[in-house]
């Protein structure tokens, strides 16, 4: 100790903490945080690091086209969508909020409502371009990306909820792929060949509850929701410019309205008693918590015969060593209606972004032919643009009918998004939460679980604007 | 005159001199401290006493991020007496707090002495590891893991069952089987800390008194229940404090296994808060509630306190 004076070891401990502050002051301070401080349009979305980098040859397509907007992709994770909202709200109450933010359909009217900014003036100035969009994409997917006459999204992607059936547990049954217009009690009595032949071990019909193909597709085939839906007013100026001649552009409107709960009608009674029946009976799955990636493998290993997907299952199942030959989609089977549910997501512009003309471009950009097929080269989820929905896009992967995922919107064109107002987090814990009680109890117990879900669907639309 | 003053001005100056000198190197042994103690203070500042404070503030205003709050007053904790989900989730909460802390003393107790009993050392090293492990993980991907091997129809637990003859059970889908489940893997991540808390109360119990009790006839049951208990109660108040505080804000468990379900039967106070807070963006309401949550673990820690003047004995 003597060769070392306490002020010597006092002082170096002194340096060792400056050399420590000054090498660690970019960590200590989030400097090192890519994108921080710099002029860059920040686009938030919700995936991983690897997510984000997979959408760098978007990036650099983009600065090609764009070389003077420096692009800079977020990647947020969360377990689902309400998770990723919440941390772009935490963005926004920090003062850091992106400038533009991918949004799917259980955002569309949260983000509309309070922190984005709608297109139209964009959609105007930019005639030419948006006509060629518009004439590609179909419109009940843009119908639902306005909010009170407003468009606040361009989509990109979207799924419909229709039937993926693993077809070497079809053939073992002796049953053949359902026809177009299949009823709900043909897809019953599919369920019981499939529980007569199975083995054990396997589920003749797979499904989980959350707001995407949990009961809200038998809901709608049955021409009904768990929430009252109207649609607002105006749109006037989009419709009557691109999709003036278009059949399925008419009777179109300014957005979806979910004011209230319809959690009491007779209709929703009807769909979760056939539902309780068909997990009662064992055709079909106690439906848990959770997305439907997690029974990529089990269906793939024959151990499920129907499961609700949309188009994005095709690449999971190809990762899965799944030939396309082995399973095949088709759509929700009938009931009163066959009305689908789907879900898009797109890109939605801040209200705060001090770079909007940058940031629409970005978002015109995704949109584009180039756009969409450098972000989404694989069949992981289906394209909005109707043209780019093709065979090229599933050779190798299958399934035979990939038709199906476009047509469900061409052939019934009533087929509507996620119930989503700008509660929909609230609205969501809701169904789910009393959803599994009315379907897996006695018979009496669905209209007082139903009557539960009336009162929280009350509260959860109150409580907030 | 000449007699009067060099001794004793001649003593006084060293002393002083002296004082002076140990002032400032108490100044700048302060000064050191202060140095040290800076960043510890700084990031308790920033980032525990600024977020309470502003809870507290945020509790009397409705604030949904976006907007500016609003001053209601109580309005924030007068609403949480009409929530009856909170009312459940509350019910939840205390049911899996002692349902889970007993069984999670219980089996920290029970593996900490079993892992100080006679056995070779690299059992011992291995077994000590082995069972703190799970501590270290995170919540949410052990639930992840979990809700796989609890999953009804493709689970293990269920294949195992099977294999025995038992029909599968609905575990995550059912309102008997969650809560349950929820307490299970709950226990399994969090008994290693009272486990190490054990390890080192057994280890402090003299090897005299243990030997003095056996040339009395004690039996084995005898020495733990009279010996071990006792002496180990100072520990076993640290380890139910410690448990109970950290059971009370149980969210990540049932979150990811069941997001509160089926209905409210696994929904808890925690849970609640982020509901309000990140789902209905009530951020005052959910500040009440984390105030009225902290209020409640400090007044069971401080009855916890106060019992164990009569239950703790401290050798």
């Amino acid at each position: 100790m003597s060769d070392f004076p306490r002020r010597a070891v006092l002082g170096g401990s002194g340096l060792a903490v400056a050399t420590a502050l000054t090498a660690g002051w970019p960590r200590l301070t989030g400097r090192d945080i890519p994108g921080r401080g710099k002029d860059e349009l920040k686009v938030a979305l919700l995936g991983s690091a690897q997510d984000a980098a997979a959408r760098q040859k978007l990036v650099a397509a983009f600065s090609r086209l764009h070389p003077d907007i420096p692009v800079r992709v977020q990647a947020i994770q969360g377990a689902d969508w309400s998770d990723f909202f919440a941390k772009i709200l935490t963005l926004v109450a920090a003062g850091t909020p992106p400038d533009v933010v991918m949004v799917a359909t259980e955002g569309t009217q949260l983000f509309a409502s309070r922190l984005a900014e709608p297109l139209d003036r964009f959609v105007k100035r930019d005639d030419v371009e948006m006509k060629d969009f518009f004439d590609d994409v179909h419109p009940a997917l843009i119908e639902s990306f306005m909010y009170e006459g407003s468009l606040y999204q361009l989509p990109v992607d979207f799924n419909a909820a229709n039937m993926y059936m693993n077809l070497n547990t079809l053939r073992s049954a002796g049953l053949e792929r359902p026809a177009e217009d299949w009823t709900n009690e043909d897809f019953v009595r599919m369920l019981r060949g499939l529980r007569k032949s199975g083995k054990g071990g396997q589920v003749p019909f797979y499904w989980n509850n959350r707001l995407w193909g949990g009961v809200v597709p038998w809901l709608y085939a049955n021409d009904t929701s768990f929430l009252t839906e109207e649609k607002a007013p105006g749109g006037d100026w989009l419709w009557s410019r691109y999709y003036a001649d278009a059949k399925s552009g008419q009777e179109r409107g300014g957005g979806y309205r979910w004011r209230g709960s319809n959690a009491t009608d007779p209709k929703v009674t009807e769909v979760y008693e056939f539902l309780r029946r068909i997990v009662a009976e064992g055709l079909g799955s106690s439906p848990s918590q959770g997305g439907g990636n997690q029974l990529v493998g089990q269906f793939a290993s024959g151990k499920i015969g129907f499961t609700p997907a949309g188009g994005y299952w095709v690449q999971g199942l190809h990762e899965a060593k799944m030939p396309g030959s082995a399973f095949d989609v088709q759509f929700f089977p009938r009931w009163r209606t066959q009305r689908h549910q789907f879900g898009a997501a797109g890109y939605a512009m801040m209200k705060t972004s001090q770079r909007k003309d940058q940031a629409w471009e970005w978002i015109k950009f995704c949109a584009s032919r180039e756009g969409l097929r450098l972000s989404i080269p694989t069949p992981n989820t289906t394209p909005v643009r109707r043209s780019m929905v093709n065979e090229a896009l599933y050779r190798g992967t299958g399934p035979a009918h990939w038709k199906v995922f476009y047509d469900t919107l061409d052939k019934f064109p009533t087929t509507g998004p996620i119930p989503a107002p700008p509660q929909q987090a609230a609205v969501e814990t809701a169904l789910i939460k009393n959803t599994l009680g009315a379907v897996t109890g006695p018979a009496k117990g669905v209209e007082p679980a139903l009557r539960r879900l009336d009162a929280d669907l009350d509260r959860a639309l109150r409580s907030t604007t | 005159m000449t007699t009067t003053t060099p001794p004793a001005q001649h003593d006084s100056l060293p002393t002083v001199r002296q004082g002076t000198e140990d002032s400032r190197s108490h100044r700048q042994k302060r000064w050191l401290q202060i140095l040290f103690l800076a960043p510890t203070v700084i990031g308790l500042a920033l980032f525990t006493v600024v977020p309470i404070v502003a809870s507290l503030l945020l509790a009397f205003f409705r604030w949904d991020v976006i907007g500016d709050p609003e001053f209601v007053g109580l309005d924030n904790f007068a609403s949480l007496g009409s929530d009856p989900t909170l009312r459940v989730a509350f019910t939840n909460t205390v049911l899996f707090v002692v349902i889970a802390v007993v069984l999670q003393l219980a089996v920290a107790l029970a593996l900490a002495v079993m892992v100080m009993s006679k056995m070779p050392n690299w059992l011992r090293s291995f077994l000590r590891s082995a069972l703190f492990f799970p501590l270290v993980l995170s919540a949410s991907s052990v639930s992840i893991v979990m809700a796989y091997l609890f999953n009804q129809d493709f689970g293990l637990v269920n294949k195992v069952l099977n294999g025995i003859g038992v029909e599968s059970v609905p575990w995550l889908t059912s309102d008997w089987a969650a809560p349950i489940v929820v307490v299970l893997v709950y226990v399994w991540q969090n008994f290693g800390f009272s486990f190490l808390l054990f390890l080192g109360g057994l280890a402090a119990i003299p090897r005299d008194v243990y030997e003095a009790a056996a040339i009395d006839g004690a039996t084995g049951w005898r020495r733990f229940r009279q010996i071990t208990l006792p002496l180990l109660s100072p520990t076993t108040l640290v380890a139910s404090v410690m448990a109970i505080i950290a059971a009370l804000q149980i969210f990540d468990q049932p979150y990811v296994l069941t997001r509160g379900g089926p209905g409210d039967s696994t929904r808890t106070v925690v849970m609640v808060i982020y509901e309000n807070a990140f789902q209905q963006l009530n951020f005052g309401r959910a500040s009440a509630l984390g105030i009225v949550l902290t209020l409640v673990i400090m007044a069971v820690t401080a009855v916890q306190f106060r019992l164990s003047r009569r239950f703790v004995f401290y050798s």
